[in-house]
């Protein structure tokens, strides 16, 4: 195929605004599935993605349609919404040189719409504005077009409408896709270049990397050479995705595909690197991708000490399919050796928990999330600290600093009120408003990432009755009061239950945590203490009484069984617990700290 | 591991379903009924009691329920009839019939002086009206006690007086008043019950909905260590967690389980254990009673416990006899010594002042009022 009849794009917008339904309707459109394969949201191919609901990894598939008698290519990618997996859309905006902006018709501009395009201009894609679900019957499309010409500098009447449930205005989606985005610019006769931009972990056949090809091309036999990593593989099978994967002779310039070189090391490849000839190699690298930074931290650690090998393993492999999460092996006393864990986000982090979980098949304990924090010791040093462990003792503390992001709310302008409430009660300090239109408006804070992160997106839903959105990016560290709060349990600190708050929260926060934990842990046979401190300073204790009278009063034949399993049952519980010193914690006691509110 | 075969069964139960109005408490397989009902009921009963054919001797019978006193003297008859044609009247050594108070005739305590029944059962629960109101009795305490001293005069020399405890309203003092009366009666065993809450039984659903309130398990602890001082200060031996005896009339049927040793039940849902499986009849009346009227199996769950298992059940019922279990027994039974399969759990549960090893495993008394959490750890 020759290079100008191929067209890379990718489909961007706010978290459902139908991305993926509409990728289905183009999946049709062109014959790409025959109908007896076809299932709703067919890029969702993940078990979380479909139980969910939501794209999490963005997806490729290679679309051929005709247009004036000439065969295309359409490459398409369906990104994620969701501002956790905001690095799947930049590492998919750099394969592509068009990307479809969707604005659904009856929620308008959203804080992602506004942030997805600013990313795509970045890379200076061409844009095709969309307005979607105009099927709704609340859809006000109008009013769309005008939000988002006012926000994103998008030209109305090169804004398309479509429905992806009635199927109108698909074919314009196709014709715009071949007439305004430009093919790619690469050069055939030139050595290879090509962007890795994603990979998986195949059991049988090792490391499958995805590529974008900007210059030359690539077969099977040929000798590859990846520029960061410095390996060198033969290619045994290269091809495209529809959606399936589709072996072809060659993945000519201009093309997305797949290449399968007997990779077997995880560490020999790296999203982002450069593939090119061993022999004929290219001179200069692709600027590749920027590490994301983490926003959270947690610990994960096997449930069973045993396992630890194994969480490594997974770890490891997740991380091929998932570069945005980063771990490093750490130990606490409480739980042994795990992984402190950094994340884009909370939904990020379960996601990847539930992946690791499911994937792997193994149990594993997570201790509560927190950001990064910066301390300026009384030598000067400063440290980066991701886990409240690694807090020195007060008084070596000279400064200690949060990370603060600038927060975008964009919302129905009668909610303005109660997210300022809001932003204020979290310590935000305002910047600006901003109307998109009478009836909706950009709100914009500077916030301590820590005061948003937790459960600051649920609050924020349910205060704007789902409508308001957010965005944010970090800004920079400032100075605050922090302190970090610790646990005892019956006497003994428990590192993996210490968390670094505010200091006009401890006591409120300190109070609500034993109280929480009471509830969590089972009695014992003796009294179990727990107490919140800081430092030396006890600022909250509850007790958790010994169990009295634990005896079945009547057994007799026809109990012996029931009581038998009903013991087994007890026994299996105690199984997934932590004992730490004599008291058994179980694994949803170190979350506690996130849900110490409800 | 080598099981060595038991002797064989040498207890029978018969179960009676049948009620006169459930009790807010009671989950046991009772049901409400009408006399054609019952009558077709004991017929399955008998039908099941022929097919044993004398496979057994059995040295305890026990006719438990619902309320088996609820039969007409001519239903009663017929049970009774039928049990006697099953056993050889030279080897009972116990057999017990479950009553309630207000139920019992001058003509049935005749019929069960006519048949072997050497023991009597009497669900008393509480002496005082307010408790039995609550527990949907109807009987009165005045009712108890008339009952009880009808069986004296008919010559029972066995009576046991059940005695429910750690109801939402007693107090200590109610607790100890109703002792007191027990003892008055003077009974040859008293079975102390704490109220349980059983999941689907009314009383829990008006837990659930906080119509009543669970008694503190402090307060529920001091009665229960009320019981077992005073009973013991009677004359009455603390010879199960909650069963209470003179010397010498420990119940030999209720032995049998608590020793995990072999059994057969006849009637709805009745268990039988025998050769380490356990099995129960269909627990529907009217199932079971079809199948037992179309000559078909009425077995309607079958386990085969491993050796393991039936080890560490046998350890867990007898921890409930306060005599425990001993060694030898053990080691007759499973070829190899407690300690050889529960060392750590024993060293462990002995430091925390639990239990007590030597020739004999038993609970002390701080492990007795935690008897369910010490199990646990023998599984
Ligand atoms: N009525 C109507 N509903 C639509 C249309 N397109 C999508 N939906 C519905 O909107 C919801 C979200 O659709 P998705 O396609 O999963 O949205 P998405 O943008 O891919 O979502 P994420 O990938 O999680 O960001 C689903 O319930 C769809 O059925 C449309 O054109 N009309
Ligand atoms: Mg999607």
């Amino acid at each position: 195929m020759p290079t100008e009849r191929i067209r890379n794009f990718c489909i961007i917008a706010h978290i459902d605004h139908g991305k993926s339904t509409l990728a289905d309707r183009l999946l049709e459109k062109t014959d790409t599935i025959t109908s007896r394969e076809f299932r709703n949201q067919m890029l969702d191919d993940m078990d979380l993605e479909r139980e969910r609901g939501i794209t999490i990894k963005a997806s490729a598939v290679a679309l051929k349609t005709v247009k004036d008698g000439k065969e295309y290519t359409l490459n398409l990618i369906d990104t994620p919404g969701h501002v956790d997996f905001n690095y799947e859309v930049s590492r998919s905006l750099g394969a592509c040189e068009g990307a479809l902006l969707l604005v659904d018709a009856s929620q308008g501009v959203e804080a992602q719409t506004v942030a997805n395009t600013y990313l795509a201009m970045e890379h200076n894609l061409t844009i095709i504005p969309v307005i979607s679900k105009i099927d709704l019957p609340q859809s006000r499309p109008h009013d769309v077009l005008t939000e988002m010409e006012k926000t994103l500098g998008t030209a109305p009447e090169e804004t398309l409408m479509v429905s992806a449930k009635t199927g109108q205005g698909i074919a314009e989606i196709l014709d715009a896709v071949i007439e305004r985005i430009p093919p790619p610019k690469g050069d055939p006769n030139v050595p290879l270049k090509a962007l890795i931009f994603d990979s998986v972990y195949d059991e049988y056949r090792g490391v499958i990397i995805y590529l974008r090809i900007f210059d030359g091309s690539l077969k099977v036999g040929d000798e590859i050479y990846m520029i960061k990593t410095g390996r060198s593989f033969k290619v045994e099978e290269v091809g495209v995705f529809k959606p399936k994967m589709v072996v072809k002779e060659c993945l000519a310039t201009g093309e997305v595909g797949y290449c399968i070189a007997n990779i077997k090391s995880i560490h020999n490849v790296k999203v982002g690197d450069t593939v090119t000839h061993k022999k004929n190699r290219t001179a200069e690298a692709l600027p590749g991708y920027r590490q994301p930074i983490p926003m959270v931290y947690c610990g994960i650690y096997p449930a069973n000490n045993a396992d630890f090998h194994v969480l490594r393993e997974a770890l490891e492999r997740l991380s091929l399919n998932d570069s945005s999460f980063t771990f490093e092996p750490e130990t606490s006393q409480a739980l042994g050796f795990g992984f402190r864990c950094g994340f884009l986000g909370l939904l990020h982090m379960e996601i990847i928990q539930e992946r690791l979980e499911r994937e792997s098949n193994i149990n594993i304990v997570q201790t509560a999330p927190n950001v990064t924090y910066e301390i300026v010791k009384t030598n000067n040093e400063v440290i980066r600290v991701d886990n409240p462990e690694k807090v020195p003792p007060l008084h070596e503390i000279e400064e200690f600093r949060e990370p603060i992001v600038r927060a975008s709310f964009v919302l129905p302008s009668e909610y303005v009120g109660t997210i300022m409430q809001f932003a204020e009660g979290r310590r935000g300090r305002y910047k600006s408003t901003e109307y998109l239109s009478e009836r909706r408006a950009i709100l914009t804070y500077e916030l301590p990432l820590s005061e948003i992160i937790f459960d600051f997106f649920d609050k924020m839903k349910s205060a704007t009755r789902g409508y308001g959105t957010l965005d944010y990016d970090l800004i920079g560290y400032e100075s605050a009061d922090l302190v970090k709060l610790d646990i005892l349990v019956s006497g003994k600190r428990v590192d993996a239950l210490s968390t670094i708050v505010h200091r006009k929260d401890t006591e409120i926060k300190g109070r609500k945590l034993v109280k929480k934990l009471k509830s969590e842990i089972s009695r014992h046979l003796f009294e179990v203490v727990l107490q919140a401190a800081v430092g030396s300073k006890i600022i909250a204790r509850e007790t958790i009484r010994p169990i009295a009278k634990n005896v079945t009063a009547k057994c007799y034949g026809g109990d012996i069984t029931r009581k038998r399993k009903l013991l087994e049952k007890q026994k299996e519980g105690k199984k997934r617990m932590k004992s730490i010193g004599n008291v058994e914690i179980p694994q949803k006691a170190f979350l506690s700290v996130l849900s110490v509110d409800e | 591991m080598i099981l060595k075969r038991n002797t064989s069964p040498t207890a029978l139960y018969v179960h009676i379903p049948f009620c006169a109005k459930k009790c807010c408490y009671c989950d046991f397989n009772s049901i409400v009924s009408n006399q054609k009902m019952i009558d077709q009921y004991l017929d399955g009963i008998d039908k099941e009691l022929r097919m044993l054919k004398s496979r057994f001797l059995f040295h305890t019978v026990y006719i438990g329920g619902g309320t088996p006193s609820l039969l007409s003297e001519n239903q009663l008859e017929k049970l009774l009839d039928s049990i006697c044609r099953s056993v050889l009247a030279s080897e009972i050594k116990e057999y017990t019939v479950e009553a309630n108070p207000g139920s019992l005739t001058m003509n049935k305590i005749g019929l069960f002086k006519e048949s072997l029944v050497n023991r009597i059962s009497l669900g008393v629960q509480s002496f005082q009206d307010k408790q039995l109101q609550f527990l949907g009795r109807i009987h009165s305490g005045n009712d108890a006690r008339n009952t009880f001293h009808l069986l004296r005069d008919a010559g029972f020399k066995n009576i046991n007086i059940d005695l429910i405890f750690g109801c939402p309203n007693q107090s200590p003092d109610d607790w100890k008043r109703d002792l007191e009366i027990a003892v008055e009666l003077n009974p040859e065993h008293i079975s102390t019950y704490a109220l349980t809450y059983e999941e689907g039984t009314a009383l829990t659903r008006d837990l659930k909905s906080r119509v009543v309130r669970k008694l503190d398990e402090y307060i529920e602890l001091a009665m229960y260590k009320t019981s077992i001082n005073y009973l013991r200060l009677n004359g009455y031996n603390h010879y199960e967690i909650s069963n209470f005896a003179k010397t010498g009339y420990e119940c030999l049927h209720n032995c049998i389980y608590w020793k995990n040793a072999e059994y057969i039940g006849v009637g709805v849902g009745a268990y039988s254990f025998v050769n380490g499986v356990r099995t129960s009849n269909e627990k529907d009346v009217f199932v079971y009673m079809s199948k037992v009227d179309e000559n078909k199996n009425t077995t309607s769950f079958r386990e085969q416990l491993t050796p393991g298992q039936y080890a560490s059940e046998t350890i867990i019922m007898s921890l409930r006899l306060r005599q425990g279990i001993s060694n030898t027994d053990f080691y007759e039974r499973f070829g190899y010594k407690i300690e050889d399969q529960f060392g750590d759990t024993i060293r462990k549960l002995t430091k925390d002042g639990l239990i007590h090893y030597d020739e004999r495993l038993t609970l002390t008394e701080k492990g007795l009022f935690v008897a369910d959490t010490v199990m646990t750890e023998f599984l």
